[in-house]
């Protein structure tokens, strides 16, 4: 086995007896599943994507094409629709996803009875496979005026609106669903970090003759920068990789209205019905990775001073 | 977390998609007083014992806060109830309802009666109950093979520390920040062509289950955890005549419950989430759980039949939701609680 | 220590050893390496669309019980399929496809060429009817050295115009009297749209279905989206005058009469579903669609009508197509047998052979399935005649509301599919109707210049 020779290597100056005896095997048995797991879906798959980013295959025949895939990618003329999406996908999540769970954690905190029902409420449609979700709400975007939503609007003399039918209303449709989607999870987030706001600051501010907004602006939200920054880069990292949405609402459409690019690299690999290009599929991907890495760096650290704070 | 390449939405950004660390774990492995109490350390992110709000009781006592306080949390109250409970309420009203009146009418109130054999058509034809199990028996695996990693990954790096500790480590640390879309084509060609195993893993659950495996954020979380173990006690164990595993079994888990707790919802919900990856690996019909089966019924089930399949598939989760309210919501605000 | 020793290795042996044996036991359900399995060879075949009815399904478990009672050497394994663009690729490389499967005639000779077909030649040529195909037919699946990889099957098609005759009736017009013209298919789905508020026409958009209706809509106005060259390579042009008339077209119909109602992104099962709820008028599919929309959409059959798609301006013609059988590449000798016995069984003898025909219908109809949906010969157009002859009786199909299809079919010229790329050129052309039916303002003739010049791109790429 290639891994108990490693060991062996690293310690040149034992016997393999020696090894044995001192626990090496015990060890290497708790350190199997991380290396094979690790080994198998992780670390290779990384090496084989950058190898295969230089390479043009079928599966049977492989060759090597140094940087053409990259180049094929960045000529495409989907590839800035998709970035252009996907930009615009997260800029509208944070515009609804940021302040809205926010503005209800900070009233929610204030509630004193039946704190459990508004949790409960919010964090409701998380529960909800997003899957069924996303099919519920296709169904409520129906553009007819006879449309769930379209009645609605209806009642009070607005609409019909096109939804997914039209490119304009397209992308803000799926982020409704998604922040719908995903609100109660920031939302309780946002609850334990109020939580753990020191009361004596409060009192503090309050010895000052602070109203209540100045405590919710000079207090409270200073003392949340922390989580609301991480969970901005969160949202971020994950709006990035966004494919569920798009993929089974309108699969990129109407006409590459809601393509991204996520949704890009699963056409690369899988769209096409003869054959996939996995080379330009994983230069997409690591050129994507590359910008998440700094993010992701970013997050780290933050995340770091802040534990550490 | 590499099987999770579908983060949904904005909010959603919990760690199954991020595959990051998230500063709750330092909350938990650093409160040493809450598990010697025996109780998970998530003590603090109750939103239910926060000594005081914002508002104080001076505050309250003053009309115009009180009234607009109380308006402000009836039209939250209100909000909530509409967005939350209400799609879910229309869902449950569109499965007893008959395709025609959806279609035309759909927030009337059973204009044409009820339709009750949607249900039945649901369960027997579209056949729920299987895929749900489906569903469970992909989550359990996943939540299984995570936590065997996990666990044993963990030890070693932060009791075992052998020589290579620090490369492993360094190796898993770095997988942290190559996001699970990397992994999408090479992992699907190694699940394709596995070294050593020399038959393909595809239609098979281990596809899945495996490759869940291979989260860094559990192996350095449930690490962290054991650093903050106290070593006397292995010291102890050890003088004893307690072997490695030993140790692991009667001292480390036992002492590690919460951080499992944590890593189990985690990896649950991420199973639970997971859309793209078993959608391309799990092609056999028969083995495919609700994600990937409902959107390839869509478009050839009766919309009131695929309806009542959507709020059956809803149901259960809703309910374990209901009755273990308060665990999925400690969870959930340990996924991004700061200590404070 | 020793104690702890021999746990361990214990231990890794353990390990290692279920997660072997696991892996193997796991693939064992849908792989079957050598294809056997109790001396019998296990065939796994296609069956019908997921979340097909009940009744479908039982009438093929008793196709496949005759089957294998005839060959009891032989273990048919059913799957649910459904030929999509968009997943075939991963299925075709994640090997996960049935041992039999079906293509579409436009896919046959890439596939032949990637070598991703078996050589079922041999076995073909010993079928007694090896030598009565249509040669334009068989040609689909046959490959550049002349052998026969795939065997066209289940249908060959021609473009029909279906309409719902329940909203004809509501919107006041003669349902026994389908439009003859693109005029008049327009002044109806109007009539429909202004009396009924549905959809009074529309068209696929998504899953390169868009484009290959598109394609159906070009032809029918004497446009072509690709001609072949002399030598053998291809030219887009997908900015022909049919193209470009075809939508706008659509585009009137969209914007002017707003007659096709307000959801856009169909697809070929969400648009059958669509029409078999009542919420389309007319839309163009293939004219085999009725079996499906029997099998997966439940629709009433008094309901449904066919007629012929309207053909304007020189050269027009209707777009046919079909499906073809194939068998995987990892299919063992004994399975490839199997297999085109089974190919055959269900697909042709019931063409070729009067009791197998009558003994097929039998069955479809103790199920309530159709009979006799019309399609085009695979074989002479004389043997379709008669074959259509012996199971006259059993048709349970409403033939009499589908004679304007029938009646003109075969006076119809057929067009094939381009064949360079075409599932490429498809998908290219859904963006460009995708656009037209949600965009007012779409510039049509600078879609269809972009979208020209990127699919004659692919057609380079994939010439050199």
């Amino acid at each position: 086995m290639a891994l108990t020779h490693d060991a062996r290597a690293a310690r040149p100056r034992r016997t393999p007896v020696t090894w044995v005896r001192r626990g090496g095997l015990s060890t290497l048995v708790f350190a199997m599943p991380l290396l094979v797991v690790f080994g198998l879906f992780s670390w290779l798959p990384i090496g084989r994507a950058v190898v295969m980013s230089l390479q043009e295959t079928n599966l049977v025949t492989t060759a090597w094409v140094g940087l053409d895939n990259f180049r094929t990618v960045l000529a495409d003329p989907l590839l800035a629709t998709a970035v252009g999406n996907t930009l615009w996908f997260a800029a509208l999540a944070l515009l609804l996803g940021y302040p809205v769970p926010l503005l209800a954690a900070v009233l929610m905190s204030e509630v004193r009875r039946a704190k459990g029902l508004y949790s409960a409420l919010a964090y409701l449609p998380v529960v909800v496979p997003p899957v069924v979700a996303v099919l519920l709400w296709k169904f409520f975007f129906d553009a007819r005026p006879e449309g769930v939503f379209n009645t609605m609007l209806g009642w009070v003399g607005v609409g019909p609106v096109p939804w997914l039918q039209d490119a304009g209303w397209a992308m803000p449709s799926l982020v409704l669903e998604a922040t719908w989607a995903g609100a109660g999870g920031t939302i309780i987030i946002y609850l334990a970090a109020l939580t753990s706001v020191p009361g004596e600051l409060y009192d503090a501010a309050e010895v000052d003759g602070a109203s209540v907004w100045r405590k919710v602006w000079h207090v409270t939200m200073p003392q949340l920068r922390g989580v609301l920054l991480i969970t901005f880069i969160l949202q971020i990292i994950g709006t990035a990789q966004v494919f569920l949405e798009p993929y089974l609402f309108t699969d990129g459409g109407p006409a590459n209205a809601t393509i991204t690019v996520l949704l890009l690299v699963y056409r690369y690999a899988f769209g096409q019905s003869l054959g996939g290009d996995y080379g330009a599929a994983t230069a997409l991907s690591l050129m994507l990775a590359a910008v998440l890495a700094v993010l992701s760096v970013v997050y780290f650290r933050l995340t770091r001073s802040w534990s550490q704070a | 977390m590499t099987t999770s390449t579908t983060p949904a939405g904005p909010a959603h950004a919990t760690p199954a998609t991020a595959a990051l660390p998230v500063p709750g774990a330092t909350a938990v492995a650093g409160d040493p007083g809450a598990r010697r109490r025996g109780r998970p350390g998530l003590r603090r992110t109750r939103p239910d014992e926060a000594d005081r709000g914002a508002l104080s009781p001076a505050d309250w006592r003053r009309p115009v806060v009180r009234r607009s306080m109380r308006l402000s949390h009836g039209v939250l109250l209100a909000l909530l109830v509409l967005c939350g409970l209400g799609p879910l309420v229309l869902l449950a009203k569109f499965a007893v309802t008959p395709t025609q009146d959806i279609l035309r009418t759909p927030l009337a109130v059973f204009p044409n009666g009820v339709a009750w054999d949607n249900l039945s058509a649901a369960w027997n034809d579209v056949q729920v109950s299987r895929y749900f199990l489906n569903t469970v028996v992909l989550a359990a695996g996943a939540w299984a093979s995570q936590i065997l990693v996990a666990t044993t990954g963990g030890y070693l790096l932060s009791v075992l520390r052998p020589r290579y500790a620090k490369v492993v480590q360094a190796a898993v640390l770095a997988t942290l920040f190559v996001p699970a879309v990397v992994l999408l084509v090479p992992l699907y060609l190694v699940i394709l062509d596995p070294p050593l195993l020399g038959r393909s893993l595809m239609n098979s659950y281990w596809a899945v289950w495996l490759p869940a495996g291979a989260s860094a954020f559990n192996v350095l979380l449930v690490q962290r955890f054991f650093d903050s173990l106290p070593r006397e006690v292995f010291e102890a164990a050890r003088v004893d005549g307690a072997g490695p595993f030993r140790l692991f079994r009667s001292i480390v888990l036992p002492m590690s419950r919460p951080i499992l707790g944590v890593v189990s919802v985690f990896a649950v919900i991420a199973s639970w989430k997971d859309f793209l990856w078993p959608l391309l690996v799990l092609r056999d019909p028969d083995i495919q759980p609700l994600s990937v089966r409902l959107p390839s019924l869509q478009a050839t089930t009766d919309l009131g039949v695929l309806m009542a399949a959507l709020a059956i598939s809803t149901l259960i989760p809703v309910l374990l939701f209901l009755v273990f309210q308060r665990l999925f919501l400690r969870g959930a605000g340990l996924g991004g609680a700061v200590k404070g | 220590m020793r104690s702890s020793r021999t746990t361990a290795l214990a231990l890794t042996g353990a390990l290692s050893f279920t997660l072997l044996a696991a892996c193997s036991s796991g693939s064992d359900d849908a792989g079957e390496g050598d294809g056997t399995s109790g001396g019998k060879t296990v065939l796994r075949v296609v069956s019908l669309l997921p979340g097909s009815e009940q009744e479908a399904f039982d009438a093929f478990d008793e196709q496949v019980a005759q089957f294998e009672e005839a060959n009891p050497d032989i273990d048919v394994q059913p799957e649910e399929y459904e030929w999509k663009a968009t997943t075939f690729a991963a299925q075709l490389a994640g090997g996960t496809l049935p041992d039999v499967f079906e293509i579409p005639f436009t896919d046959g000779k890439t596939l032949i060429e990637n070598g991703q077909l078996a050589d079922i030649d041999a076995q073909f040529q010993a079928l007694p009817y090896a030598d009565d195909f249509n040669p334009n037919v068989l040609q689909a699946g046959t490959g550049a050295d002349g052998k026969v990889y795939a065997i066209p099957a289940k249908s060959v098609y021609g473009i029909g115009l279906h309409y719902n005759r329940a909203l004809f009736e509501q919107a006041g017009l003669d349902p026994d009297d389908p439009p003859t013209t693109w005029d008049e298919v327009r002044a109806d789905a109007k009539a429909i749209a202004d009396a009924t508020g549905q959809a009074g026409y529309a068209t696929m958009t998504q899953n390169n279905t868009g484009g290959w209706q598109l394609t159906v809509a070009t032809y029918a106005r004497g446009g072509r989206v690709q001609t072949t060259d002399d030598d053998g390579t291809y030219t887009a042009t997908l900015d022909n005058d049919g193209t470009k008339e075809a939508l706008e077209y659509l585009h009137d119909l969209r914007w002017e009469d707003n007659s096709m109602g307000a959801n856009f992104l169909l697809d070929w099962s969400s648009i059958n579903q669509a029409f078999a709820a009542g919420q389309v008028g007319m839309y163009t599919s293939g004219s085999d669609v009725y079996t499906s929309l029997v099998q997966t959409n439940a629709i009433n059959p008094d309901d449904y009508g066919l007629t012929a798609v309207p053909l304007e301006g020189d050269d027009a013609g209707v777009l046919g197509g079909g499906t073809l059988a194939a068998v995987s590449t990892s299919a063992s000798e004994a399975q490839k047998e199997a297999a085109v016995k089974w190919i055959d069984f269900y697909y042709l003898r019931k063409l070729t052979d009067q009791d197998a025909a009558v003994k097929d219908a039998e069955t479809l109809v103790a199920s309530d399935q159709p009979v006799g949906t019309p399609v085009l010969p695979i074989f002479s157009q004389e043997q379709y005649d008669e074959s259509q002859q012996w199971i006259a009786d059993l048709v349970n199909v409403p033939l009499d509301q589908m004679t304007g299809f029938t009646d003109v079919i075969f006076d119809q010229p057929l067009v094939p599919e381009p064949a360079g790329s075409t599932q490429e050129l498809y998908g290219a052309l859904d963006t460009v109707v995708q656009a037209v039916l949600t965009d007012e303002d779409a510039d049509i003739d600078a879609l269809l210049e972009q979208a020209d010049a990127d699919v004659q791109a692919i057609l380079d790429k994939n010439a050199g």
